[in-house]
């Protein structure tokens, strides 16, 4: 019983994670390595807005400003700072997180819609400093000028030119962040913040101060996606405003939807997807967009609970 | 000495005074409840206690402490829990993450990422411990939302024990029950009367809880209040039965 | 320099008046069902674009009365059809679904109207400057100002003094007390929904006149109605009158004297007054 029961739990992870190591092997034939390099990092984003929306209940509309942060963190070190991937990845996570933190005070005190309002709001701050700071940023045309540099362990150098080195990096940057986020969601700070989500006014009248989690939770939420653009501006060795727009923040609240909110993976799942139908959609035609936006509509009529979520249920049943 | 202390509380909203000028001492040990017809501010009286709301005027003392302006997280510090009338728990935790988390939010360890074997421990004690008591043992990996009415009630009065209080506040806890859970819970409460040598606030309509229960009774009707004593005064005053119980019958 | 200053703060004066149209419509549909309509904006162009394709037909003057109508009516068809499914439930549902109309709808004005911007003829009697110092002050712009406040002062008359408006405010107070007293919820809704649309294709059609239509005009004055919201303090419609004509002047203003800082400054007058205000400066404590 208790065999079979942690197999049935362990099962769905490990088979992921398999998939996920091998996808070069089946990917790389067809050129999509770097597609498979966007549905994780892009994973790795929807799974850190949901850190946020899934298990601590709070709506961000405005997470892409600090995946923007990341990525123009990590393009601008590694144009006009230090030729070095490690320190790029660093410092757009810092500057993220930062700025986060910052905003943070601003904004806790405030749920609902209302949250996710200012969340947008502030957001387009960032858009307009990289929109307007030609000079620095290259403003509408994007920052160019800059590639990703091989990463130097001592031991060995890894070339990162090559999309498999890359795609590989990538995987082990999702690995420890999804791993340090497990980590936190299974701890007593991590069931604070379920509580939060799941009753505010019980989790205040236990004494858990509630704005203080808030601010912390979304910190470290930002923290993540941040990490996620850092990655996802050394993939294209480019960054260009439309990264920090609201737009963008759209696609990760609903890749986490897609995929399913209340489970942890389920926004890689949404990612995944999201990726792909994109992907196939504006190759195949121009007014992708409407139909990107169809699937919106679609996924909140008919899929509310999210692939995740739906498959839950059944099994609970 | 004086658990509780309420000096001249009073609280309005815009033009409507909710509650006017009403004071209360509560002993260590002892089950005050607080009953009065609808609308008789019982709510509002029990939320500015709680910390819920912050009063017009007036003062409400803890240990001798003012705390008429303490934020309710600090409340629960200093040894005061409360259940809400309409059950408040975590409905898609299971009943183990529940007391959990209450467990952890009472011991401090809300930041903690990792516990020390001992701490984990303690906090493993502490939950079956709170089971155990309540019976909920056999239903702890179920989500409290599929549970009944009386289960889930009995969570939130666990959950709040879970905080280690001095002072349990409790907004009708019998409400919405058929007579055998009312009976269970009220069986409950004096079980933990006993044990924890707690001190008791309850609002009630069931007057056989309240008879049962209190040492003590405190009538409100229209914010004030209307009279104050033993469970047999209460019975034999006048003016209760009639604004109160004579209607209420 | 008076003349330039001048003419940047009539000018904001009309950019506000846009942002406060829209905002208004979007903070009374917010007010009473909790949902933000992403998709105002392309609303917002779709009254542009009506009114575009009217022209030729009912002329100007027609087009202006017709097309904000067509406008609200087929908001009308999307709260029946679509919003309606999502009242009750977590306010995330709708923010996705309308977020997803607004791209819908950006893509099919694209498709339908082409990507470029359209020319929008506005009668000649409206366009020439009515003085030689002050070129600025065309017929158009006055005219506009005056349609702004007159609408606006119509839609406080109708909330204050009609049966519907007074249904409404009732509503945003205590949706299920309305309820209780027989008003039908389920019309009042949709009803506040076409007039918070009718607002956006009336803003649109103002626009078009002034910059033309373009698919994205209604993605790009989205976010000012937002911070005109929040700036005023969400569940006030007074305070987002004044918030979008802050913001609209001070954005004017700011295009003088520091150019590069013309979109920015709306987000540093919100920061700094959720500083001050948490809730905006018109907004109550318990709302949202």
């Amino acid at each position: 019983m208790t065999n079979n029961g942690s197999l049935t739990r362990y099962a769905p992870s490990v088979i992921g994670w398999i998939v996920l190591v091998s996808l070069p092997e089946w990917i790389n034939a067809v050129g999509y390595t770097d597609l498979g390099s966007r549905v994780v990092i892009l994973g790795l984003a929807a799974m850190a807005l949901n850190f946020l929306l899934g298990h601590t209940g709070v709506l961000s509309f405005g997470h892409a400003a600090y995946f923007g942060l990341g990525a123009y963190g990590a393009g601008l070190t590694l144009r006009y700072l230090a030729p070095s991937t490690g320190l790029a990845i660093l410092v757009g996570t810092g500057i993220g997180t930062f700025a986060a933190m910052l905003i943070g005070p601003l904004i806790i005190r405030l749920r609902g819609v209302y949250f996710a309002m200012v969340t947008i709001a502030f957001g387009q701050i960032f858009y307009f400093i990289a929109f307007r700071w030609n000079t620095v940023t290259g403003g509408d045309d994007g920052l160019t000028n800059w590639t990703r540099q091989p990463i130097n362990l001592g031991f060995a150098t890894i070339d990162l030119k090559d999309p498999v080195a890359f795609y590989y990096l990538t995987l082990v940057v999702f690995a420890v962040a999804t791993a340090i986020m497990a980590k936190l969601l299974a701890s007593p700070f991590g069931r604070s913040l379920l509580a939060i989500r799941e009753n505010e006014r019980r989790a205040l009248f236990l004494g858990i101060p509630v704005n203080l989690r808030i601010w912390l939770s979304w910190t470290v939420s930002c923290g993540f996606v941040s990490i996620a653009g850092a990655m996802y501006a050394l993939l294209n060795n480019f960054v260009d405003p439309r990264a920090l727009h609201w737009s963008q923040s759209g696609t990760f609240v609903i890749m986490a939807v897609l995929g399913g909110m209340r489970s942890f993976w389920g926004p890689l799942i949404g990612s995944a997807i999201y990726v792909v139908l994109q992907d196939y959609l504006s190759s195949r035609t121009s007014n992708w967009m409407s139909l990107v936006g169809l699937v919106f509509v679609l996924v909140v009529l008919f899929f509310p609970r999210g692939v995740l979520g739906m498959l839950g249920r059944r099994s609970a049943t | 000495m004086t658990l509780l202390k309420v000096e001249n509380l009073t609280k309005r909203f815009g033009s409507l005074i909710a509650v006017a000028d009403v004071s209360m001492v509560v002993e260590p040990g002892e089950i005050r409840a607080v009953i009065g017809p609808n609308g008789a501010g019982k709510t509002t009286f029990f939320n500015m206690i709680s910390g819920f709301l912050t009063p017009s005027t007036g003062r409400i003392l803890f240990d001798g402490k003012d705390i008429s302006r303490v934020p309710a997280s600090q409340r629960v510090k200093i040894g005061m829990a409360r259940t809400f009338q309409i059950t408040e728990v975590f409905p898609e935790l299971t009943v183990r993450d529940n007391l959990q988390i209450a467990v952890e939010a009472s011991a401090g360890y809300g930041l903690s990422v990792i516990l020390n074997e001992e701490a984990r421990e303690e906090v493993h004690a502490d939950v079956s411990e709170l089971l155990e008591l309540s019976g909920l043992t056999d239903r702890a990996d179920r989500l409290v939302g599929e549970l009944s009415h009386g289960d889930q009630r009995t969570a939130e009065i666990m959950m709040a024990l879970a905080l280690k209080p001095r002072l349990l506040l409790l907004d009708e806890p019998t409400a919405g029950m058929g007579d055998q859970e009312t009976f269970d819970i009220a069986k409950l409460i004096r079980k933990l009367h006993r044990q924890q040598n707690l001190s008791i606030v309850l609002i009630e309509h069931d007057m056989r809880i309240v008879f049962n229960l209190a040492d003590r009774i405190m009538v409100l009707a229209e914010g004030r209040m209307l009279a104050e004593g033993t469970p047999k005064d209460i019975a034999a005053n006048e003016a209760v039965q009639k604004a109160y119980l004579g209607t209420a019958g | 320099m008076t003349q330039l200053i001048l003419f940047n703060l009539f000018n904001g004066l009309i950019v506000g008046a846009f942002y406060a149209l829209m905002a208004l419509g979007l903070s009374l549909i917010m007010n009473l069902t909790g949902v933000i309509n992403f998709a105002h904006g392309g609303f917002l162009a779709l009254g542009g674009y009506l009114a575009y394709t009217l022209i030729p037909y009912v002329g100007f003057w027609g087009a202006l009365l017709v097309a904000p109508v067509l406008t609200a009516f087929l908001g009308l068809i999307v709260e029946r059809f679509l919003i309606r499914r999502l009242y009750g439930h977590d306010p995330l549902y709708s923010l996705l679904l309308t977020f997803g109309l607004a791209f819908i709808i950006e893509d099919g004005t694209r498709y339908i109207w082409g990507a470029q911007a359209v020319p929008y003829e506005v009668p000649a009697a409206l366009t020439t400057p009515l003085s030689s110092d002050y070129f600025f002050l065309t017929g158009y712009r006055l005219f506009m100002v005056a349609l702004a406040a007159i609408s606006v002062i119509a839609l406080f008359v109708i909330l204050k003094w009609t049966r519907l408006g007074m249904r409404i405010r009732a509503g945003t107070l205590d949706l299920e007390t309305v309820s209780v007293l027989g008003v039908n919820t389920a019309i009042l809704r949709n009803l506040n929904f076409g007039l918070g649309i009718y607002l956006a294709g009336l803003a649109g059609v103002l626009a078009a006149g002034q910059l033309g239509v373009e698919p994205t005009i209604g993605s790009s004055l989205i976010m000012p109605s937002f911070v005109s919201i929040i700036v005023g303090g969400l569940g006030s419609l007074p305070g987002t009158l004044l918030g979008g004509l802050t913001i609209g002047v001070a954005s004017s203003l700011t295009s003088v004297f520091f150019p590069s800082a013309t979109e920015a400054v709306m987000y540093v007058i919100m920061a700094l007054v959720l500083l001050v205000r948490p809730r905006g400066l018109f907004g109550q404590e318990g709302r949202f």
